[in-house]
């Protein structure tokens, strides 16, 4: 079984991943509009400012929209898991897997909230239905 | 409504389109080179007739990192000079967009005749090039390791559809065993002798990802085409009937498909509604459409927002067989990448292929009544949409 994929810190995302490894959801957010995005870039994609600030949002959102794989493109991949478009409530969208349920209770618009899976040294940001027991 | 008909008139004159299948002694410098090989067997034209060249990049699909001096290569190889000249790439959509440079370079007066040629490999799935194609196709860092892969990407626009649209599952099957109906009438398709398709069979067939299942799912093969678009004076002495590039449009949403900005339009509407609009012409006067279906979900998503049908009414569409054999609106009557073939880089020659024949008359067992045709292509995961509309008039 090969291990699944670690993510790559760049100069942009190393924040990212070492807060994601602590256990901590964060994201750029522009001080000169207000809005958070994902993914974290050098500007802000909705007015080009670059004054950014590393924050914290509520780590709450819904499913957007969601398939349930079956056939992995590698064996890195357990099937079934549920690749999902996460639309946070601060607004930015981002892929995850929906875990600690069966993919059955998974629809559009399952309230989530974040939850982290450790890759290598590194965790990833995944979204579990929120009131789950598992 | 008046069109703004284009400068130079310009028209598809000549087509030629390589058997979809595998070309195991083709590397993907070879395979450009076997298109051409066909285009000069079949179109009557000569060195003289060329001042411009457009080409797909070599080997992108295959994963090892493109050639972009394909162009340079097929100079040499053709022996021509060429007055507009490049290798230009936008995934699927690459080639309808060919056309639209092309007419809009011979509307400048940059060329005369453009040769726009496609050629496509295509890694075998199962031995690691699903891997390899999901690695290029999703953001490396925050979507590979989710296990973003294509299938699975599609399916996001498929569930969203369903769950905004009402689109039933059952619809998504029709829409195989439409195109199905259709490679029964091409003599190259690839799924020809498979013979017809049922919804039960694509229901049976074995889960991808939800709601996909195999047959679903495009058939990858390797191929290619070349076309060359001219003046429209230049294109009546090559051909009876030339294909004449009416009006085109695109549009470019997304990168990775996670920003894409809504997944159930995918932004498809807008390069239909700028085509439609330099052609004066509406969706009521389209005869076919030709829609490029890496998956089943893409003709229902792409009719809807071509303004063929309404919003929510696409799936019903294939359910009431509109699109079929005998259908008031027929769509991917060579059988689509679905039935046809997916031939990897040159994807997106097949749909143009197939509506340009069919307005020059040259569809044989299929021929239709096909004064407009429309075709929708789209690179990337959904993400650069491009709308061509061909006609008989000028």
């Amino acid at each position: 079984m090969t291990a699944p994929p670690v993510p790559t810190l760049t100069a942009s995302t190393a924040l990212y991943w070492q807060e994601a490894a602590a256990g901590r959801f964060v994201l750029p957010r522009c001080r000169a509009c207000g809005r958070f995005h994902h993914h974290p870039r050098r500007w802000c994609p909705y007015c080009w400012g670059t004054d950014l600030a590393w924050e914290q949002p509520s780590g709450r959102g819904t499913v957007l929209t969601y398939t349930v794989v079956h056939q992995p493109p590698s064996p890195a991949f357990a099937v079934p898991y549920v690749l999902a478009v996460i639309e946070l409530s601060e607004g930015p969208r981002m892929m995850a897997n929906v875990v600690d349920c069966s993919p059955e209770d998974v629809e559009v618009g399952t309230p989530v909230e974040v939850t982290f899976e450790p890759r290598g040294e590194l965790a990833i940001p995944q979204f579990r239905p929120i009131g789950s027991t598992r | 409504m008046s069109s703004r008909a284009l400068d130079g008139r310009p028209a598809i004159a000549a087509v030629e389109e390589l058997r979809p299948g595998r070309y195991p002694d083709e590397d993907a410098a070879g395979m450009p080179e076997l298109v051409l090989r066909r285009f000069l067997e079949g179109a009557h034209v000569g060195p003289d007739d060329v001042d411009g060249l457009l080409v797909c990049p070599a080997g992108m699909a295959a994963g090892r990192g493109a050639d972009i001096f394909v162009h340079e290569r097929l100079n040499d190889a053709l022996g021509i000079r060429p007055r507009f000249c490049e290798t230009i790439n936008v995934g699927g959509a690459t080639y309808t967009i060919m056309a639209s440079r092309a007419a809009l370079a011979i509307g400048a007066g940059l060329a005369d005749a453009v040769l726009c040629v496609g050629a496509g490999k295509f890694p075998k799935v199962g031995r690691g090039g699903a891997d390899a194609m999901a690695r290029m196709i999703s953001h490396p860092d925050f979507e590979y390791p989710y296990g973003s892969f294509i299938p699975a990407l599609y399916a996001l626009a498929a569930t969203r559809h369903m769950a905004e649209r009402g689109t039933p599952r059952d619809a998504l099957a029709a829409v195989a065993v439409c195109s199905r109906d259709w490679a029964l009438r091409h003599p190259d398709a690839l799924m020809r002798d498979a013979g017809p398709l049922t919804t039960e069979m694509v229901l049976d067939s074995r889960p991808i990802a939800w709601p996909f299942n195999l047959l679903d799912c495009s058939v990858p093969c390797e191929g290619g085409a070349a076309f060359l678009v001219t003046r429209g004076e230049r294109a009546r002495e090559l051909t009876g009937q030339p294909a004449y590039l009416l009006g085109f449009g695109e549009f470019h949403d997304h990168g990775n498909i996670s920003h894409a900005s809504n997944f159930a339009t995918m932004g498809a509407g807008v390069s239909a509604r700028a085509a439609f609009d330099m052609a004066g012409v509406s969706p009521s006067d389209v005869d076919l459409a030709e829609l490029y279906d890496a998956f089943t979900i893409n003709p229902i998503l792409l009719l809807e927002e071509t303004g063929l049908v309404e919003p929510g009414k696409g799936g019903q569409f294939f359910l009431d067989g509109r699109g079929a054999p005998g259908g008031d609106l027929p769509v991917n009557t060579y059988g689509g990448l679905l039935s046809f073939g997916h031939t990897g880089d040159a994807s997106g020659m097949s749909m143009l292929i197939e509506a340009a024949r069919q307005v020059m008359g040259e569809a044989k067992d299929r021929q239709l009544d096909a004064e407009i045709a429309l075709v929708h292509t789209y690179g990337g995961m959904m993400a650069d949409h491009s709308t061509v509309l061909l006609g008989r008039a000028p």
